[in-house]
């Protein structure tokens, strides 16, 4: 076997299943100050709009019992300052290269193409946000109606030949369909999952703790909602699935392939232990050694009872 | 590269009756800290806790953290014993600039004594000239208190009877001229004291506190409103962990 832990997601290859997650790892410059990020299969930019945003205000943090809620609100520097300052340190870091796109609005979607199509030699996938909770407009809203998220997945496809990814939102009656929507649309795979909507109460002050209400949900307690998202989604897509949601050992990483994950994100985990992907890539390789098996061999080999 | 480090505690006293010093081995982290940088402490709780560095001692490659408890997090922390293993990252964070040549005015209120204990145990071992003002609300808070310090109590039962400001409208004009005024506590007190710097054409830094979780600039959620570089904006979010703590008063939006 030559790379064991090796990966297809569609066409993009990929040397590791693990993806570092968007809005956990900002464009890679903090986190390659505690490893090499070139193990990685890839890395997920910060979610970029249009314009800069600054995001929402006051408290943006509340801990939970196996995780934590966060109001960010897609803080960036917008789509220009990151072709300008960004991009190219992402293209020098030796891992796929994954664009995270949000915006507010049909139109917003179809802008950022538009700016990231031209740099198509230094990005591998366009990982399109459906699925932000933190905003009030566009994202979320969008990725929970499966004629919008056809239209704009469709819309984007006319545009572009890079891969689009779409992070799909957990907070939907039926992620199925939506989906489905999105392979309607021509998506090349799709991200599962991104935050649950969540709020915490302050006891004292009986109110909200984060000052945005709500905020996503995410770390090891969401797992289980994200696996069985997974397992229901492989059942009917053609396209791959990219796990992710509360990922923090390598264990959790073979769960989420068994389920039908081609490769998955680590988000949370990075915030809590900066270093673990390292841990959980050696763990990776010793556990394909061990069982003589390859990981791309796993997907989706989950026996349902 | 940096690390996350496991590391022991090896002494533990308690300050008073919710404050805890705990001394931990960690000779990377004892060698590289500079004052008003901070570490983030694991507990069982999920998210670790950030704590400025209040004292360092390279021979024996330990550092020292003042823990008030303010939850479950600080409280579990705070009954840490020597022996007991904690994952640390650090140092963290930009830290004050200490230059020779320069003096500089010390200014603490609530756990802000920590960070500034660090600085003046640097300035005192460099000869770099300096005064320490200390803001309590009474007596039995104070902590870490030397003999050399001004200190003010807002209950009067100590000290000069008053609060951060009083105590610095008691430096001489000798010792206020051409100083660096550096403060860490709660905001108010920051912005008091920065207001009192510019008054007296001083350069302020404060210490920026906000909610954290990676401590290490990836997550985006411990932000403070600052002057924003770019025309048009008004401000930007910038990370405590990572930009700050440290901002010069004067581009800090309260």
């Amino acid at each position: 076997m030559s790379n064991p832990i090796s990966v297809k997601v569609g066409s993009v290859e990929l040397k590791s299943p693990i993806i570092l997650a968007s809005g956990t790892c900002n464009f890679g410059h903090e986190l390659s100050e505690y490893y090499d990020l070139s193990i990685l299969g890839g890395l997920s930019s910060k979610g970029l709009t249009i314009k800069p945003r600054v995001g929402n205000p006051g408290v943006r943090v509340a801990e939970t019992a196996a995780g934590m809620l966060n109001s960010v609100g897609l803080q960036n520097p917008g789509v220009d300052y990151f072709i300008e300052h960004d991009l190219d340190y992402m293209d020098s870091l030796g891992c796929a290269r994954i664009i995270n796109v949000a915006g507010h609005s049909f139109d917003d979607y179809m802008a950022m193409i538009d700016k990231l199509a031209p740099h198509k030699d230094k990005i591998d996938a366009l990982e399109i946000n459906l699925s932000c909770p933190n905003v009030k407009a566009g994202c979320m809203s969008i990725g929970s109606d499966p004629e919008q998220i056809k239209l704009i997945v469709s819309s984007m496809r006319k545009k572009t030949d890079l891969p689009l990814w779409i992070k799909l939102t957990p907070n939907v009656t039926d992620i199925k369909t939506m989906a489905l929507a999105a392979q309607e649309g021509g998506a090349d795979a799709v991200v599962l999952i991104n935050t649950l909507l969540g709020m915490a109460v302050n006891i004292k002050t009986r109110r909200p703790v984060l000052n945005n209400n709500t905020g996503g949900y995410s770390g090891p307690a969401v797992k289980p909602v994200a696996i069985r998202m997974v397992s229901e989604c492989y059942q009917v897509l053609d396209i791959p699935i990219i796990g992710c949601g509360g990922i923090s050992n390598y264990e959790d990483v073979l769960e989420f392939m068994i389920a039908g994950a081609s490769a998955v994100e680590i988000g949370t985990a990075s915030l809590v232990h900066p270093t673990c992907p390292v841990d959980i890539t050696a763990d990776l390789k010793d556990w394909c050694e061990k069982s003589g098996e390859s990981l791309s061999s796993l997907t989706g080999t989950l026996q349902l009872w | 590269m940096r690390k996350e480090y496991r590391c022991n505690v090896v002494s533990k006293c308690m300050l008073n009756t919710d404050t805890a010093f705990i001394e931990i081995k960690c000779p990377e982290i004892a060698s590289a800290a500079h004052p008003g940088q901070f570490v983030n402490i694991s507990c069982s709780r999920f998210l670790k806790r950030p704590f400025g560095i209040a004292s360092v001692d390279k021979d024996s490659g330990t550092f020292k953290v003042g823990v008030k408890v303010v939850g479950k997090g600080t409280s579990e922390i705070a009954a840490f014993e020597a022996g007991q293993e904690v994952d640390v990252l650090g140092p963290l964070g930009n830290g004050f600039v200490i230059e020779a040549g320069k003096k500089y005015i010390l200014v603490a209120g609530g756990t802000g004594v920590f960070p500034v204990n660090f600085a003046h145990e640097v300035m005192a071992s460099e000869g770099i000239e300096h005064v320490v003002v200390e803001g309590f609300r009474c007596k039995d808070q104070i902590v870490l208190g030397d003999p050399s310090y001004i200190l003010t109590t807002d209950a009067g039962d100590a000290g000069i009877h008053g609060n951060c400001c009083d105590g610095l409208d008691t430096l001489s004009e000798d010792q206020v001229k051409d100083s660096v005024v550096m403060c860490v506590g709660p905001l108010p007190m920051m912005k008091a004291v920065g207001n009192w710097a510019a008054s007296h054409g001083l350069k302020a830094y404060v210490s920026m506190e906000q909610r954290m979780a990676c401590g290490i600039g990836i997550c985006l959620v411990c932000v403070c409103k600052i002057k924003a570089e770019r025309a048009g904006e008004e401000f930007d979010h910038k990370r405590c962990c990572k930009d700050g703590p440290v901002f010069p008063f004067e581009e800090v939006i309260w």
